[in-house]
Parts: structure tokens; C-alpha cells; sequence
């Protein structure tokens, strides 16, 4: 009761304060769409910042993830009523390029912020930059899926290592043996994950085509050769665990975490973004097993995962003064230098000075999971790629109903290369 | 008691049952809010058998919701102001006055109705970010000014009022501003109360026009903000009960207070006399 | 006072009643028609100067498979709430009309409360009831289908849902009306009725019906107008999916415009969406009227 006593105090005192007026302190709009664990992990570095600069207020918006976000910053961009600095999803760069709303970051932005391009990976500042090498966008870091698991469920079989790690599941008969088990165990949707479409569908689509070694996109052309069949596959095997309800049915993201946490499920394939979710619940108590999280298995050709960025970014604003820019990249620079604490929220910081630090090392379950960062397997360079492009369109209105038996596989993915190829010529 | 009484009591207790039905998802909402998030998934229980107020402490600190209070009264209060200042006065003159234009103006009063309002929004964005009001409480208010209805109720009710009060004002020697609100508005308070409260609700109430024109966190109206922040909720169900329960009270305080009021002007601006 | 001066003079005080709701009038509502209408020939952005292409929009349109989808939804819809929402309010408002005293002011109330409620406040807790892991409502449908069904994401339930979501909102505002006008009609025509030897359902049907088709009339044309427009809950509840199977008309123009920086092709939408309102009050308003006199 203190504690909420205590939080009660701290809202009048923040809206006493609004309406107070502010002395010389430069306000920066900040614009994110982190939900869920690691929007309380950004929300508590934003007020971090705050309380160490005096001088620089961010005033944080949290909006709806995917197109309602992107939507609006296009959308006010375009009339200057943006923020100072968003959150961006660097697989969707081709297409912030395309409605022109980043404002390039010169090298001496970098020096402001206190930074260098060779404090990130190469593949981060390539992922973040122009064909022809202008940074757009600071990037943050790097985020995957993974496999949540149920340690206890799992005790004793033979999918369990004696360190506790997922172990002998090579093929796709293998993960189907495990979910068949577990919905003997009386688990109702052995495995969870965003099957009603969005990012959780394509996700998983994706993670199993690249194990394939299939691409969406060759030379311009949409799943050409036997990428076609690659892409059949992929979602054959999804529709096949589901009508074998082995998946769920049309599960919303927050079911599909509730499913796993109320153990109805005993894996859960999500983003690394969700590893704070489930440590806090493990910290205090409330998820009743022990849960861990690894790198998905190759159940394919070869190991691979789906993975993006999120990159820091300044909107294209003509009138944006020199101060506020300052004070902006003054932003960017700290919370790259905090990072470290970012990584609690499972991610993998682009910023390499903190992954390099031994409290990184130690940081659990990052650790288990750094392979991954060599299978990684980014969307496409494409202006049809990337978080709420066409691409999620065609994952929305043709992938999940195939997966959900509404439509054959291969008429999905047939009609999925159609739309695609025709919006890229 | 007669066979008639019993048949009355019967049918009473039938349709109270009826509503009873009918304001379930109410019920159920407050139950929900009024549970600790673990029992909402595991067991679900009809009936209110918890008084967890955390949902609502947790709602209240952590969310906006003070500010799009604020923002959602401040602008409703000026849209209906306005709304009814402008509506009258322009009333009066369609009903009082003659002038050159006067029943072309009435005539394109009337023919506004057939506009779908939302159909302008393209037009209206594009406007408000001329005037540089996108994500501001006037860019929020001016598209909203327009309610043809209550000039159109309006001129109805002074229409009625007889000539004979007129003319002795005006051989007082007053003008037609003392007229209107010396004569005209006292005589139309209850119309006005009426008029005042159909505007505020749908003000109050309009989604998809703020859920445009605002961009910011901080200038959201209450409808657009509680949309917004389910996402950051997660799976917390009864802090987003509770959030919509906080977000409706106000209304349903209001129109628990002034219910005939409610109710009369909902039939006035349909055009149908209670 | 001559009469001249005082003609001049009311002209003048009228002109000074008027200007400001019609300068608001004119800014905001008669410019962003004409401009909707102006755009609509052009291939703007959302914002910015586009060019004039004649009917180039609303050639793509009509050949815009999407959009038929939309139109017949928003039809679908209407079907779906008009007619029933007008017979749930007649019942009502034929029940309330029996109560007496506090029983009927509680009884009312209950029934006219969702109406002041904010849509989204609406959806919201629609959402919950009918949550397909944990809504309350999901035993009922698995007693009646069998198995707990995802309303939302099911192409055949998302429409009919929205139906009943909007019916339970807006339905308080005709069990009004319809009260109001059977408070109209005069009780001496009942007694007669009764006096002949009417029965309840010959007395419906002689004395009510007839006397209230002014209102159906009403609550019938306010519907339809207002259903065509529906947005709000379609994108709150379904956002247009499965499968654009809940997609109607205003969503199209949402996302033409603000999604895809199409200013004047959702224009065009828009204007057609203003057309079909047009012509089917006029059409229902000419209908009802010669249903009104057969009566």
C-alpha cells in the first residue's frame, strides 16, 4: 500500500508539475512502441535520464506497436507535428527512405552524442545506413526470437540436457513428437506463439524458411525457384501443427504469452523481449515453473533465426532548433552507455562496449543465446519488408488463413509472390 | 392479490431481468476490475467477491488518464460553448429576422445533414495542418463545430414564440442582441440545458476525428488515450477494466444525475417532442 | 425610425448574428467539401499539391476489388443492425411503456446507459467478454457451435459480433424515440379500441403501428445513415481482418490516406461514400413515405 501510496504521490506531482511553468530545460518528445517488459525497462531508463540531467526533459509517448505507429509518424512527419526522436525498427529503413521521414545523422551528430560508428557492429551501421553509406539512424540493438521454455514440464525427458537446455530436436518430426507429448501431458496449445497474423506469424514463418535456406526476395524477383517451395513448406508445416492443435488457434500476442505463462503451453517461440516478462514474474513468484529461454533449434537444413533492430531516430523536421538536436543526440549517446540495462530486457546491444563488458557476460539467459546472433536472419532490404509493410499485409490476409485452413498452402504462397511482385514493379 | 396484479408482477420482474441482461458487460467489466490479475485468468466466478482496488491505483499512476481528462473536458466544454452561442444567434436570425440569403442559408444548413462528416476528415487533416493545429486542443475543436441540428432546433423553438413579446421589447427600445438574450434565451433555458448536453456527449464521445488529428500522448481526449495504452498493459485485463470503467464514470455519473435532461434532449435533437 | 433604417438595421444585426457560425460553417465544413471534391480529381499526397488526372481515381476504384468488399460490407452491416436494432427497440420500448413509476425510470435506464458510453470504452470491454481464451461469453458459444470461437478473427463471426456490439451501444437512443412516440399517441384510442372488443395484438396492429410509423420512419433513416459510417468499431475490434472480411468504406479511406499517402484517391472513396448516403435517404425517404400513407 506505501509503494502505491508512494506512486499516487509521484502522478499528482507530475501533473502539478505540468502545469507549473519550466525553467531554461530543453523538452524532447520522445516516441516509442515498446509494450509489455521492455517498455517498463525503456520507461525506467527515460526517467533515469531525467532525474540525471536536469537541463533535458524527455516527455515519453508510448504508442501502439507495428502499423498504428508507423502510421502516425508518417502521418505527422509529413505535417512537422513529430517528435524529437522515435524508436525505429531498422528492417524497416527501405521504407522510411521511401516517405522520407529520417533526418540523416552526419558524423558530427555522432560526435555529440559521443559516439562512433565504430562503437557498433558493421552490420548494424550497414543495416542502419543508405545504399550509399549515409546514417539514417543510431541503432540499439539487436532482438530475436528464442524459444521460452517450461524447464519443470520438461524435467526428465528426453528434450532436456543435464544443464537444462533444450536438447534433441533436429527435425521437424522431432518439435512434432515434443508437442505431440506435451498435448498428451494435457498442455492444450503446446506450442504458443502470435498465430492469428502480424509479427508473431511472420516470425515464425520466416525463422522456418530461412532454415530452409529460402529467401523472399532474389534479384527483385518474389520467392523465385524453389524458394516457392521453401516458402510452401514453412506454412505447410505451421497449418499441419495446427490442425493437429499442436499451435493455437488465431492466439492475439498477449494470449499467446498468457497461454505459455498459464501453462497451457510448454514452449513459446517470441521475441528476446519478453525474457524480462518472465524473469519478473520467476523473481516474484507468480508463474509457478521454472522457465528458461534458448536459442529456436534447427529443425531444418540450417540454423537460423528471425531477428531486427531497434535504432534510434530524428524525424525530418526543417525546423528542428540546434539545441533540441543537441539535446537529442545528448540522449541517443547516454542511453547507449546504458545499455547494459537494455540487455536486461533480453536484447543484444549494437553498442559494442557493453557487450563487451564481463557484466554482459555474466547476463543470463543472454548468454545461452549469443550464437544466435551469427544465425540471424534479417527481412529483406525491401520496401515491401520490414515491421507493418506489405509484407505483414500479405502475412495478415493470406499466411495465417492458410496456417488456420481457410486457404492451401501452396495457393497462399503463390498469391503472396503475386501481390508482392506487383507492388515492386 | 388478483390473477391480473400477479400477471403485472411477473411481466415487472421479466423485464427487470431483461435490463439486468442488457447492463451485464457493465457488471462484468467491474467485476473484473475489482479482481487481482492472477484469479481473472484462472477462475471466473459471476459475482463481485473481491474489492481489489490495485487495477485502478495501478491505472491511475501509471497512465495518462489525468491529463486526457483534462484535455477531453477542456475541449468538449469549448466545442459546446461555442457550438450553442453560434447556433443560437444564427437561430434567431433565420427565425426573426428577414434578411437577402436567408432561406438559402437554412436551406444549406438542412442539406448538410446528408454529409457524412468523415467523409471531410481527408480535407479537415489537410486544413488543420495548414493551420498548423495538428496535435493541438483547436485542431481538436474546429471540425467539431459544426452541429447543424442545433440551429435547426433552435430556430423550431423561437419560431414558436409569440410575435406580440417582440414588439414590446423593441418599442422599449431594445435592440436584437437584448432581444435574444434577454427574451429569447431565458424563455429556451431547458432547450438550451438540452441542446448543451447533446453536444458534450458526442464531443466527449467522438473517436475517430482527436484519434486523427492528435499525435502526442499528452493531448489525447479520453476515448483515443484508453486505445492507446491497452497495448502497454500486456495481458492485464482488470487494469483495462478498470482504465475503461475511469474512462466511462464521468458520463455515466452525468447522465445518472441529469437523466431527464439526457433523455429530453436526445429526443429533441431527433425532432420528436417528449 | 423611417422604415428604411429599420430594414438596414435588421439586415445589419443579422448579418453580425450570422457571420460567426457561417465563417466557422464555411472554413470547416463548406471548404473541405468543396476541397474533398476537388482532390478527388488529382493523385495528391495527404499532404502536399498533386496533379489533375480527371476521373483516373474513380476509374481505379471501380476496378478496386477491395473496395467492393468494402461496400458490400458496410451494406452487410446495415442489414445486420437496422432492422434488428429497430425491432429490439420497439420490444423495449413497448415493455418500458408497461412499467409504472421508479420501476420504469430504473428499467429505462438501464437500457439507455451503454448509449453516453465512449465507443472505444465500448470495445473494450466487448473484447474481454468475448476474449477467446478467457471471455465470459465463450461457454455460450461453445454450448451453441461446440467449441469457444475467436469472434474477431473469424471471417464468418467478425461482422454479425460488431452488429451486436453496435446494437447494444446505440440501441438506448430508439427505445427514446420510440417511448416518446408512444407516449404520443392518445390513450382514448386504446379504450375505444378495447371498448370494440380489440384484442392486445389487434390493437397493436390497428392503433400502434400505424401511429408510430412516423417514428419507425425516423429511427429506420437515422440508423441506416448512421450505420454507413461505421469505423470506429471495426477498426477498434476487428481492424478491417480477418482477411478483409470485416473492411468497410471509412477504413478504406483511412488507410488510403493516412497509411498510404494517397490524398486523392481516398478522396475519391470518400465521395462516393457521400453519394451512396444521398441517394439511399433519399430513396428510404420517398419508401417510408409511401409506406406511411398505405397506412
Amino acid at each position: 500500500m506505501k509503494h502505491t501510496l508512494s506512486k499516487l504521490a509521484a502522478t499528482t506531482a507530475l501533473i502539478t508539475g505540468l502545469c507549473s511553468p519550466a525553467w531554461a530545460q530543453v523538452e524532447v518528445e520522445w516516441w516509442d512502441f515498446l509494450a509489455g517488459g521492455d517498455g517498463v525497462r525503456m520507461k525506467a531508463l527515460i526517467s533515469q535520464f531525467n532525474e540525471e540531467h536536469p537541463d533535458i526533459q524527455i516527455e515519453g509517448t508510448t504508442l501502439e506497436w507495428g502499423l498504428p505507429f508507423y502510421t502516425k509518424v508518417r502521418t505527422s512527419v509529413a505535417v512537422g507535428a513529430g517528435p524529437d526522436i522515435m524508436t525505429y525498427h531498422l528492417s524497416r529503413l527501405p521504407l522510411a527512405l521511401e516517405e522520407d521521414v529520417l533526418s540523416p545523422i552526419s558524423d558530427a551528430d555522432l560526435e555529440t552524442a559521443g559516439l562512433s560508428k565504430d562503437d557498433f557492429f558493421e552490420a548494424s551501421i550497414t543495416a542502419a545506413s543508405t545504399d550509399d553509406g549515409q546514417l539514417m539512424a543510431i541503432p540499439f540493438d539487436i532482438h530475436a526470437v528464442v524459444v521460452h521454455y517450461n524447464r519443470t514440464a520438461l524435467e526428465g525427458t528426453e528434450w532436456l540436457d543435464d544443464d537444462g537446455n533444450l536438447t534433441n530436436i533436429n527435425s521437424i518430426e522431432d518439435m512434432t513428437n515434443l508437442l505431440t507429448w506435451a498435448k498428451e501431458q494435457g498442455f492444450s496449445d503446446p506450442l504458443s506463439f502470435q498465430s492469428e497474423g502480424g509479427g508473431g506469424t511472420w516470425r515464425m514463418f520466416y525463422t522456418l524458411l530461412s532454415q530452409q535456406g529460402g529467401e523472399i526476395l532474389t534479384d527483385g524477383e518474389v520467392l523465385a525457384g524453389d524458394n516457392m517451395d521453401k516458402a510452401v513448406t514453412a506454412i505447410q508445416t505451421l497449418a499441419d501443427w495446427r490442425a493437429a492443435g499442436l499451435i493455437p488457434e488465431q492466439a492475439a500476442y498477449e494470449a499467446s504469452v498468457a497461454l505459455f505463462s498459464g501453462r497451457k503451453s510448454v514452449l513459446h517461440i517470441n521475441g528476446v523481449w519478453e525474457v524480462p516478462t518472465f524473469k519478473d514474474q520467476t523473481e516474484d513468484g507468480s508463474l509457478g515453473f521454472e522457465w528458461f529461454a534458448n536459442e529456436v533449434p534447427q529443425m531444418m537444413d540450417q540454423p537460423a533465426t528471425w531477428a531486427d533492430s531497434h535504432a534510434f531516430a530524428i524525424p525530418n523536421d526543417p525546423e528542428m532548433t540546434q539545441e533540441k538536436r543537441d539535446a537529442v543526440l545528448a540522449v541517443i549517446g547516454w542511453m547507449q552507455e546504458h545499455s547494459l540495462a537494455w540487455a536486461g530486457a533480453g536484447h543484444i546491444p549494437a553498442y559494442k562496449p557493453t557487450v563487451e563488458s564481463a557484466e554482459y557476460a555474466e547476463l543470463q539467459p543472454n548468454a545461452t543465446y549469443v550464437s544466435l546472433a551469427d544465425n540471424a536472419a534479417f527481412d529483406p532490404r525491401s520496401k515491401i519488408a520490414g515491421v507493418a509493410s506489405p509484407i505483414y499485409d500479405a502475412v495478415d490476409n493470406l499466411i495465417a488463413p492458410a496456417v488456420h485452413g481457410f486457404l492451401s498452402a501452396e495457393d497462399a504462397a503463390a498469391q503472396m509472390k503475386d501481390q508482392l511482385q506487383g507492388l515492386l514493379d | 392479490m388478483t390473477a391480473k396484479q400477479g400477471r403485472n408482477i411477473a411481466f415487472s420482474a421479466l423485464v427487470l431481468i431483461a435490463a439486468a441482461i442488457w447492463i451485464f458487460p457493465l457488471y462484468w467489466a467491474l467485476t473484473t476490475s475489482l479482481r487481482s490479475e492472477n484469479r481473472i485468468v484462472s477462475d471466473a466466478g459471476v459475482w463481485i467477491d473481491e474489492l481489489n482496488f490495485s487495477a485502478y491505483i495501478e491505472v491511475l499512476s501509471t497512465s495518462k488518464l489525468p491529463i486526457w481528462y483534462l484535455n477531453s473536458v477542456g475541449t468538449s466544454l469549448i466545442i459546446t460553448v461555442i457550438v450553442l452561442i453560434t447556433g443560437m444567434m444564427c437561430a434567431y436570425a433565420l427565425s426573426q429576422l428577414r434578411f437577402p440569403g436567408r432561406r438559402l442559408l437554412y436551406l444549406v444548413v438542412v442539406a448538410s445533414f446528408m454529409v457524412p462528416v468523415p467523409a471531410l476528415y481527408v480535407a479537415q487533416f489537410v486544413l488543420m495542418s495548414d493551420l498548423g493545429l495538428v496535435n493541438s486542443w483547436w485542431g481538436i475543436i474546429l471540425p467539431q463545430l459544426i452541429v447543424p441540428v442545433v440551429v435547426i432546433v433552435y430556430k423550431q423553438f423561437f419560431d414558436a414564440i409569440p410575435k406580440e413579446m417582440r414588439e414590446a421589447v423593441l418599442l422599449d427600445g431594445g435592440g436584437e442582441f437584448t432581444l435574444l438574450f434577454k427574451l429569447y434565451l431565458p424563455l429556451n433555458w431547458g432547450i438550451t440545458a438540452a441542446l448543451a448536453i447533446i453536444t458534450f456527449i458526442s464531443a466527449w464521445n467522438n473517436f475517430f476525428w482527436p484519434f486523427l488529428v492528435v499525435t502526442s500522448e499528452s493531448m489525447m481526449t479520453i476515448p483515443v488515450g484508453i486505445t492507446q495504452v491497452n497495448d502497454s498493459f500486456g495481458v492485464f485485463y482488470a487494469r483495462m477494466m478498470a482504465l475503461a470503467l475511469l474512462a466511462a464514470a464521468p458520463v455515466i455519473i452525468g447522465y445518472l444525475i441529469f437523466q431527464k435532461r439526457v433523455t429530453e434532449a436526445v429526443m429533441i435533437s431527433a425532432g420528436v417532442k417528449g | 425610425m423611417s422604415i428604411a433604417t429599420r430594414r438596414r438595421r435588421e439586415v445589419r444585426d443579422a448579418i453580425l448574428l450570422v457571420a460567426p457560425f457561417l465563417i466557422i460553417f464555411g472554413v470547416f465544413f463548406l471548404y473541405p467539401t468543396y476541397k474533398v471534391i476537388a482532390l478527388s480529381f488529382t493523385d495528391a499526397p495527404l499532404i502536399g499539391e498533386g496533379n489533375w488526372i480527371g476521373l483516373d481515381n474513380y476509374i481505379k476504384l471501380f476496378s478496386d476489388r477491395l473496395f467492393y468488399t468494402s461496400v458490400w460490407n458496410n451494406f452487410y452491416f446495415v442489414l445486420l443492425t437496422v432492422i434488428p436494432t429497430t425491432i429490439i427497440a420497439l420490444l423495449i420500448a413497448l415493455a418500458v411503456g408497461k412499467l409504472k413509476g421508479r420501476m420504469q425510470a430504473l428499467v429505462l435506464t438501464l437500457f439507455f446507459l451503454p448509449y453516453v458510453l465512449p465507443v472505444s470504452v465500448v470495445t473494450m470491454i466487448w473484447a474481454w467478454m468475448l476474449d477467446f481464451q478467457f471471455g465470459i461469453l465463450q461457454p455460450l458459444i461453445e454450448a451453441v457451435t461446440g467449441k469457444p470461437v475467436p469472434v474477431f478473427k473469424n471471417p464468418y463471426w467478425v461482422m454479425p459480433m460488431i452488429a451486436v456490439v453496435t446494437i447494444w451501444w446505440t440501441n438506448g437512443f430508439n427505445v427514446l424515440l420510440f417511448i416518446a412516440g408512444l407516449r404520443n399517441i392518445p390513450d382514448d384510442l386504446y379504450e375505444a379500441a378495447a371498448l370494440d372488443g380489440a384484442t392486445a395484438w389487434q390493437r397493436f396492429w390497428r392503433v400502434t403501428w400505424p401511429l408510430l410509423w412516423p417514428i419507425t420512419a425516423l429511427v429506420l433513416t437515422l440508423q441506416l445513415i448512421l450505420q454507413l459510417k461505421l469505423f470506429d468499431q471495426v477498426y477498434l475490434l476487428s481492424n478491417g481482418g480477418p482477411f478483409n472480411s470485416s473492411y468497410v468504406v471509412l477504413m478504406q479511406m483511412y488507410r488510403e490516406a493516412f497509411q498510404l499517402n494517397n490524398g486523392g484517391y481516398a478522396s475519391a472513396i470518400a465521395m462516393v461514400l457521400f453519394g451512396i448516403i444521398v441517394i439511399v435517404s433519399v430513396l428510404q425517404f420517398q419508401l417510408l413515405r409511401i409506406g406511411g400513407r398505405r397506412k
